[in-house]
């Protein structure tokens, strides 16, 4: 519900910076139900399953997100468990829209995947760094390192880390110049060229979820968590603006040129926020 | 008068199309895909001028997604085969507004061996725009009338299509599977 | 070398020709379809390496169609049409396709519409007419509001039913 509302508010911040007025705010909320409403043509069953599989994926991802400090069990937010965990949500749509047979989405899972096979990277070389200051992998410990007022944040402290984790992390919610993946004039968007009807209404709800752990596991990396729900979910509208802002105004890069990118800019922005850290 | 009204409503549509159909005038996407120079109408629609975003209309990529099918202008014969296709593609319910004076009669084209003239023997349209080029204002208020005929239950061309399945069949086949010359022995015999 | 100079030339090799200089970088040759490939061969190998278009007009009252190849030289800066004229009855030439490769497209485009016969041109397939069965619609003799009429602007429409 809440990633929902966010892409509703991203919509208007887009149109805000192209100077236009913009939907409403609940315009997403409207899309859904219409879509859900809808006739869905359906090509072979795997496509139901498939798109099942992403959404429970995301959904076992976000049980293990620290939301505040809250978790719906004593997990502790094993991070590594979320990474493995999110790419199930990835593999059951890439399974779900080859069933489709439409030629454009496997491109555009081939095109998630490799961009994938990017950011995962410098995202581990990050969670290296985090994860031998705290000595546990666990985002409720790492986020509890952060507590104490606004300069203990990670932000304060590894700004080059930060800068790296925003490039990442818009390659992580397909935004652009990282949207590779859904390019609607390029291969007429991607995995969701076949779906219609009720298969693109859970993929929305899937990107909405997407999009809250993503912005859940900023907050908890870098701004130190939060005290209660409305301040950490307040956190991750910003982390959010932040990335509809850049995506507002960038264009999209290719595939070879975006996933080169990935590998040297953010990766050398860590190992040289690593270098600072250790030999200090 | 508001029982009339309200009576209408209710041989139309039941209380649960009632509300869907609310969602549905709120979420109207645009097929993206251009036919003629109609298209050129669309970029200031859809931009900063007159947003059309503002009511939740916004461009799609794929006719799975689509709502509404724009024939923007002129449909030459190639693109009445693309068309149909597309169409039949789109899942329902689904609509089709003819845009500009081409789609009515064929306009300036109206000579062109090429050019359809009546859209709606092929393809069921829920509504023209007039004009050539229509002005942006006149597709904001053809996206409006279509709103409300959505909301009264009455834009239901792709119930028509389905209905007068072998009509539509019919007229589409006299144009692109036609045998044998349209212009007879006596035209010849004339020139 | 202006382009009064190359048609100068020209003239003196094929006496048969007739030249004329329309505007300071255009000049126009006139050929009859026996002889045209030699001006053509020449040209071509004389710095004219563009063929830019070639395009038919149909004078149905002299009863010939007319071949215009749009030539062009980058040494010269200077452009040349070719003009050849070829009987109505029988439409038929020879290819260029041996001097100009890229000359494929616009001679499928000229059969279509024109059916004008290269002889040598493998390939003369329909490129943009669907499903077509009268005469090539852009011959004079041919009624495009007639056919529009019976082909488009017939039975009722859908309201109407």
């Amino acid at each position: 519900m809440v990633g929902l509302l966010f892409i509703g508010l991203g919509r208007i911040i887009t149109a805000r910076v192209q100077r236009r007025i913009g939907p409403p705010f609940y315009q997403q909320f409207i899309d859904v139900i219409k879509l859900l409403a809808r006739e869905s043509i359906w090509h072979h069953w795997i496509m139901t399953l498939g798109s099942i599989m992403a959404l429970g994926g995301l959904i076992a991802t976000m049980v293990h997100v620290p939301v505040a400090g809250w978790l719906p069990y004593d997990s502790g937010g094993p991070i590594f468990l979320i990474l493995y965990l999110a790419t199930i949500g990835y593999l059951g749509m890439a399974m779900g829209v080859s069933a489709s047979g439409n030629p454009n989405a496997p491109l555009g899972i081939g095109r998630a995947l490799s961009l994938m096979l990017g950011y995962e990277i410098p995202f581990a070389a990050i969670l290296i760094l985090f994860i031998s200051l705290t000595g546990s992998s666990s985002l409720t410990e790492i986020a509890a390192m952060q507590t104490g007022g606004f300069l203990s944040w990670n932000i304060v402290k590894f700004p080059l880390a930060f800068i790296a984790a925003e490039i990442t992390v818009q390659a992580m919610m397909a935004e652009k110049p990282f949207d590779q993946m859904i390019a609607p004039s390029e291969i007429a968007s991607g995995p969701l060229v076949e779906l219609g009807g009720k298969f693109l209404g859970l993929g929305m709800i899937q990107m909405a979820v997407a999009i809250y752990f993503e912005t859940a596991i900023m907050v908890n990396l870098f701004f130190g968590g939060g005290a209660n729900i409305f301040t950490f979910t307040l956190k991750q509208f910003g982390v959010y603006t932040i990335a509809i802002l850049i995506n507002s105004v960038m264009p999209r890069y290719k595939i070879e040129n975006a996933v080169r990118y990935i590998w040297t800019v953010p990766l050398a922005l860590i190992i040289i926020q690593m270098l600072i850290v250790f030999l200090r | 008068m508001l029982n009339e009204i309200e009576q209408n409503r209710k041989e139309r549509q039941s209380a649960w199309e009632y509300v869907i159909n609310y969602f549905r005038k709120r979420s109207i996407w645009l097929l993206h895909y251009c036919t003629g120079c109609g298209a050129v109408e669309l970029p200031p629609v859809m931009t900063s001028r007159w947003d059309l975003e503002r009511f939740g209309v916004g461009p799609m990529a794929t006719p799975r997604q689509a709502d509404v099918f724009l024939v923007t202008g002129y449909a030459s014969i190639k693109t009445l085969k693309r068309m149909i296709r597309t169409y039949e593609q789109m899942p329902k319910p689904r609509w089709v507004i003819g845009f500009g004076a081409c789609t009515i009669n064929g306009g300036i084209y109206y000579k062109s061996y090429n050019v359809i003239n009546k859209l709606d023997r092929y393809i069921p349209v829920d509504i023209f725009i007039s004009g050539c080029m229509p002005r942006p204002e006149a597709i904001l208020a053809a996206l409006e009338e279509l709103r409300n005929m959505i909301q009264r239950g009455e834009a239901k061309g792709y119930d028509r299509y389905v209905k007068n399945y072998d009509w539509y069949k019919k007229n589409q086949k006299e144009i692109l599977e036609r045998e044998g010359s349209l212009f007879g022995e006596a035209d010849d015999e004339n020139k | 070398m202006k382009t009064s100079d190359i048609l100068n030339k020209t003239k003196e090799l094929f006496p048969y020709i007739s030249t004329e200089l329309f505007e300071e970088q255009q000049g126009r040759i006139k050929v009859d379809n026996e002889r045209f490939l030699n001006v053509l061969a020449y040209l071509r190998n004389s710095s004219f390496v563009h063929l830019a278009n070639i395009f038919a007009v149909d004078w149905i009252e002299e009863k010939e169609f007319e071949l215009n190849y749009n030539l062009w030289s980058y040494d010269h800066n200077s452009s040349i049409i070719v003009k050849v004229g070829i009987p109505r009855e029988k439409p038929e030439v020879t290819t260029v396709l041996d001097l100009w490769e890229h000359g494929q497209v616009y001679e499928q485009e000229i059969h279509e519409f024109f059916g004008i016969e290269f002889a040598g041109n493998p390939d003369l397939s329909p490129l943009f007419l669907h499903n077509w069965k009268e005469i090539p619609p852009m011959r004079k003799d041919f009624d495009t509001e007639e056919y529009s009429k019976r082909a488009f602007d017939v039975g009722e429409r859908e309201g109407a039913k």
